[in-house]
């Protein structure tokens, strides 16, 4: 017995030791937006670099909201990602009921078309895009984005939900049918609160795609007041001289609010992109 | 329960489709729509507006398959993909042995993992642009003083560098996810192989190579494809790293569309390439609904 706790423990120290330099790896260049975003503007171009900041200028914080338009790309980014969740909520929530709970011609298809949109790259649609947005005049509005990510986030979303309808038991919308529920009575009042966890992970997942989004605004905003803060913080990268302190700490105030939502739902994310080969 | 009524059942159909109709409705103007138009600028002449000209069959078509950059373009797009998705795969599999092993703190270093993952692509693209600089960039400067690299090079400006610059960060961004999954599938695997391998004297390469591959094969193979169709669409990487320069070295097909249409305004030329982008990412998204169906027939 004590024997082979030994071995066991033996073998942690050289796994443990590979987790701490793959995790170095791996964060490395986070430790440098740190080290960055915490340094003074004269201590950026200095040959060689060095990793603590001589002087710590926690101004860098206050300076990259007054001085530069971090908080008009800061609003686009919530009225987008908002937007697009919200709108996305109330296309998929009927969309993904209809497919859970009817059988109709032409289900299947929908099911195969749905799990292949997600493969989908905008790239690929981005000059015929732009025509669209042309004529419906949707070109440097916030709208616009609003719509192009709704259509992107559309085929996982409704994926996703309809997974949680379909594992709601049927007996329970008969049973409240009977009572003389209507349809959409049951879905308001039964389903909905019932799948709130898949529709949460839905939502948030939509937010953070709209929040992340790059190529929509690359391509359709060009007004420095409509920028979400992808596209703005692109900006910062000037054509001589970046101030790089201040793109750190602009990534680093656009990365708090995705991480945090990105840990709420990552479990779900991984078994709704992995499917069955996942949970079991 | 009482038997429907064909009237009702024609009624439940039309409700179907009804609460289906908003899904539709956009998927058409924003998907559908846009997918016929690219279709058509691929067989027509289009001027800088990209509005179609005259029709032309196959002549774009033709043009551009007769370009060499065309086959550099979409060679490396392969290379880039292959490349990366196998570099993801190792490096996800020893991230999820290491995880799959019990020590104090297991938790938390898996959530760190995850961090890259989590983030926005372009902000983490644009983080690693300075982590890169060769002058001022702190990983140069790392790389020297640790003594790994005397003489590092200027990441993002060599023709040869830039290409493994650009796939370190695609890799980067992708490996949080596979070692996710692997990990996931390995949690499944019974104890109870292991231990008898133990008792059978299997050593550990053994029964990595005996239990916990074949036990994870299907996650292993999702996993892969997902990962390939997301490298081989990767637009944010390049674009910000080096928007497909240093003079083309660092294009893939994805990129190369996008520079062609907004940059140069060919329209035409970007539509073909779209075309067959997305003829390669069909044939790819049907291999991956067969799998997933697979494992849960009761949905069709």
């Amino acid at each position: 017995m004590s024997k082979k706790l030994t071995f066991r423990n033996r073998h942690k120290i050289p796994v443990v030791l590979l987790t701490i330099a793959l995790l170095v790896i791996m964060l490395f260049p986070f430790f440098v937006m740190l080290s960055t975003m915490l340094k003074k503007s004269t201590a950026i171009y200095v040959r060689p670099p060095y990793w603590i900041p001589r002087e710590f200028a926690w101004d860098n914080f206050v300076r990259v909201w007054s001085e530069y338009y971090l908080l008009q790309y800061f609003n686009n980014s919530v009225l987008v990602g908002l937007g697009t969740t919200i709108l996305n909520a109330i296309v998929i929530i009927p969309a993904a009921y209809s497919i859970a709970r009817f059988k109709f011609k032409g289900r299947s298809v929908i099911l195969y078309s749905l799990l292949a949109m997600q493969m989908f790259s905008p790239v690929i649609i981005i000059i015929s895009l732009f025509r669209v947005f042309i004529k419906l005049q949707l070109l440097d509005k916030l709208i616009g984005l609003i719509l192009a990510n709704t259509v992107i986030t559309l085929s996982f979303t409704t994926w996703l939900m309809y997974g949680y309808f379909s594992s709601i038991p049927g007996e329970i919308e008969d049973a409240a049918r009977i009572d003389g529920c209507s349809r959409m009575g049951t879905l308001t009042l039964i389903m909905i609160p019932i799948a709130a966890p898949g529709l949460v992970t839905a939502m948030i997942y939509t937010f953070i795609q709209a929040w992340n989004d790059f190529l929509f605004p690359l391509s359709f905003i060009n007004a420095q007041k409509k920028m979400p803060l992808t596209l703005g913080i692109y900006q910062f990268v000037g054509r001589w001289a970046t101030q790089w302190e201040m793109l750190n700490v602009a990534a680093f105030i656009a990365l708090i609010p995705v991480l945090v939502l990105f840990f709420i739902i990552e479990k779900q994310l991984v078994a709704g992109l992995a499917g069955g080969a996942v949970k079991g | 329960m009482k038997q429907l009524s064909a009237k009702s059942l024609r009624g439940e159909t039309r409700m179907a489709y009804a609460l289906l109709a908003p899904a539709a409705l956009f998927i058409a103007i924003f998907m559908i729509y846009p997918v016929i138009y690219v279709v058509l600028m691929s067989l027509f002449r289009t001027n800088k507006l990209g509005i179609l000209q005259n029709f032309v069959w196959f002549e774009n078509f033709i043009k551009q398959f007769q370009k060499k950059v065309f086959w550099v373009v979409t060679g490396r797009s392969l290379l880039w993909t292959v490349l990366a998705v196998l570099a993801k795969t190792v490096l996800g599999m020893v991230i999820a042995l290491c995880l799959n092993t019990e020590f104090k703190g297991r938790k938390f270093a898996r959530l760190l993992f995850i961090i890259p993952w989590a983030s926005s692509v372009p902000i983490s693209s644009m983080l690693w642009k300075w982590v890169y600089d060769h002058e001022f960039g702190l990983l140069n400067h790392t790389l020297m003083r640790l003594g790994i690299m005397s003489n590092p090079p200027v990441w993002t400006g060599d023709p040869f560098w830039s290409f493994f610059a650009c796939l370190w960060v695609d890799v980067w961004i992708g490996v949080p996810f596979m070692a996710l999954v692997f990990l996931a599938g390995m949690q499944s695997v019974s104890r109870d192989l292991y231990e008898s391998a133990e008792v059978d004297g299997v050593g550990a390469w053994g029964k990595f190579f005996y239990i916990t591959v074949p036990s994870i094969k299907q996650i292993i193979f999702i996993a892969t494809l997902l990962s390939s169709l997301w490298t081989f669409n990767d637009f944010n990487t390049i674009y910000i790293l080096t928007k497909g320069g240093p003079a083309g070295a660092t294009d893939i097909l994805i990129t190369s569309i996008y520079t062609n249409g907004f940059e140069w305004l060919r329209f035409s030329d970007a539509a073909v390439m779209a075309v067959v982008t997305f003829i390669v990412l069909m044939v790819v998204s049907i291999v991956y609904a067969r799998v997933y169906f697979r494992g849960e027939d009761e949905a069709l």
